[in-house]
């Protein structure tokens, strides 16, 4: 007897979908009683397939585990006799049904009900995130915690604030209407903006583990353009976005884990089929008259994407969607990149120019990247000394050993400037 | 070939965290890896434990000391010597929580 193989991140993705079809059985006030039963599900079916071998269709017998486990509760739980009727009508129900249930469709249909259900107004959005997290993607308390740098604390009490939201849900909704998905869908893709920029500017030193956010993303944000209620322009240049900066992920870091700078990386190792795979979803969001912070970020990376070199790249256009950026999503940051940008372009006095008269907020301040930029257009504007003092900064505000050699490194004093813009 | 059994045991102050789905999934390929590879040992993958009575001459009665408690489950290998039933408990990947140990147990038959 062997143990059959099971997909990459079987239980993970189980989690997900289980948790996003009992709730919308049985509603989404009642998400611990799922979260339970599905945690318990997935646990017996370690344990019975690891000796008995798994079942012909494993996610049919894990609904019935999880939803049996469920509904055993609310019967348990609930005095009122007419609630408990339904409920115990609709297990009968899923039993004739079987399969039907699995249909891809609306499997997909779940998971996305329940990605609006996270992004509900009532709850912050620090807590929607964790929310996603746990229910969307399956990672536990400690696994959220390690990903986005907080304590375990922290998310356990964003949790709390999503869930008590939740049990204010009215019983047995069918989950947002089509005028709540339509404006939650602003809300929607921010979670998964941020769920993936949480993977992909992380400083994690494991790129297993900021990749498995970037899929995650991905995959969500897959099935939010799949729908015809979330196929707006804005939603594929977020997705266009995501692939665009995953294409140039591997070669990112070197062998020891360190950050690349994008001049020195080897842009052979871009994944050219996710630059493909940008570029035509970036074709489909040039509809409409919206012009979202997606469409100027994806335009941004699909020009890194498309240029053979740094020096080739065309740093005009970067320019101009950074200015777009500015305007759509008005940001320090952003003003800041600009000023990056300019500098390669027109050099680095020019992008010395952009900050003229600029006063950064504090956070910006006492961050290394505004100590690193202005090091390093001084250093290259030849003021050596500025250039060394905010070299020491920006050292001394480097968050992660990896941040700082690559700082260290880049901006070296005596580094030997390639006069590279003519 | 002498068969031993195994009874999978929680020690007190064992990790009762509960793993998460992606830690599941890691339990499921290192039991598959291993059940491959001690496949010749494995004579009766056995289970968890239920509930029990303990049966008497006069009665079913108890059990006094719930058995589920301290053991988690029970299987039968077989091995040419303690020592190599010891090498494949060893690797069971059921011992990944600490907290968690196997009794292997000589069954003599003859």
């Amino acid at each position: 007897m062997s143990t059959p193989q099971l997909v990459e991140h079987f239980f993970r993705h189980e989690y997900g979908r289980l948790v996003a079809t009992l709730c919308r059985r049985v509603g989404a006030q009642h998400i611990e009683v799922v979260e339970d039963a599905v945690q318990s599900a997935l646990m017996a079916a370690l344990e019975s397939w690891t000796v008995s071998g798994a079942p012909d269709n494993p996610s049919a017998w894990l609904f019935r585990v999880a939803h049996n486990d469920v509904v055993g509760h609310l019967r348990q739980r609930t005095r009122r006799r007419r609630l408990l009727e339904q409920y115990t009508k609709e297990a009968i129900d899923t039993g004739e049904k079987g399969s039907e249930l699995f249909l891809a469709q609306e499997v997909q249909d779940d998971l996305l009900r329940m990605l609006f259900v996270c992004c509900d107004e009532g709850i912050p959005e620090p807590s929607q995130l964790v929310l996603a997290l746990k229910t969307l993607c399956g990672f536990d308390i400690r696994e959220i915690a390690l990903r986005l740098f907080i304590s375990e604390a922290n998310v356990y009490k964003r949790l709390a604030r999503a869930r008590s939201q939740l049990r204010k849900f009215p019983p047995r909704t069918d989950g947002p209407s089509e005028a709540q998905i339509t404006s939650r869908l602003p809300a929607v893709r921010k979670i998964l903006y941020l769920l993936f920029t949480e993977g992909y500017l992380s400083s994690h030193a494991e790129t297993a583990i900021r990749r498995e956010l970037c899929s995650e993303a991905i995959r969500l944000t897959s099935i939010l353009a799949e729908h015809p209620l979330g196929q707006t322009p804005e939603t594929f240049a977020l997705l266009a976005l995501m692939h665009l900066h995953a294409a140039r992920m591997p070669a990112r870091q070197d062998g020891a884990g360190g950050l690349v700078l994008l001049e020195e990386q080897n842009r052979d190792l871009w994944d050219r089929e996710e630059i493909q795979v940008g570029l035509a979803l970036l074709a489909r969001s040039a509809h409409g008259d919206v012009f979202s912070r997606y469409h100027a970020e994806a335009g941004i990376a699909a020009e890194h994407c498309l240029a053979p070199s740094l020096q080739e790249t065309r740093w005009d256009k970067v320019v101009e969607f950074y200015s777009l950026l500015e305007r759509s999503a008005p940001s320090p940051m952003h003003k800041l990149n600009r000023a990056v940008a300019v500098a390669e372009w027109k050099g680095p006095a020019a992008g010395l120019e952009v900050l003229d008269g600029f006063e950064p907020p504090t956070w910006l301040v006492r961050s290394y990247i505004w100590s690193a930029v202005l090091a390093d257009l001084h250093r290259r504007c030849g003021n050596a000394e500025l250039a060394n003092r905010y070299r020491k900064l920006a050292c001394k505000a480097a968050p992660t050993s990896a941040v700082k050699q690559l700082l260290q490194h880049r901006l070296q004093i005596n580094k030997q400037t390639i006069p590279r813009y003519g | 070939m002498p068969k031993y059994l195994c009874m999978q045991r929680n020690l007190p102050g064992g990790e009762s965290r509960k793993p998460s789905p992606a830690e599941m999934q890691e339990m499921y390929s290192k039991f598959r890896a291993w059940q491959e590879k001690f496949q010749a040992n494995l004579v009766d993958m056995g289970g968890k434990l239920g509930a029990g009575k303990l049966v008497t001459e006069s009665a079913a009665d108890g059990p006094f000391v719930e058995v589920k408690e301290l053991v988690g489950g029970y299987m039968i290998l077989s091995a040419q010597s303690l020592d190599e039933a010891i090498t494949v408990a060893r690797a069971f990947p059921g011992l990944v929580h600490p907290g968690s140990g196997v009794e292997v147990i000589e069954i003599r038959t003859a």
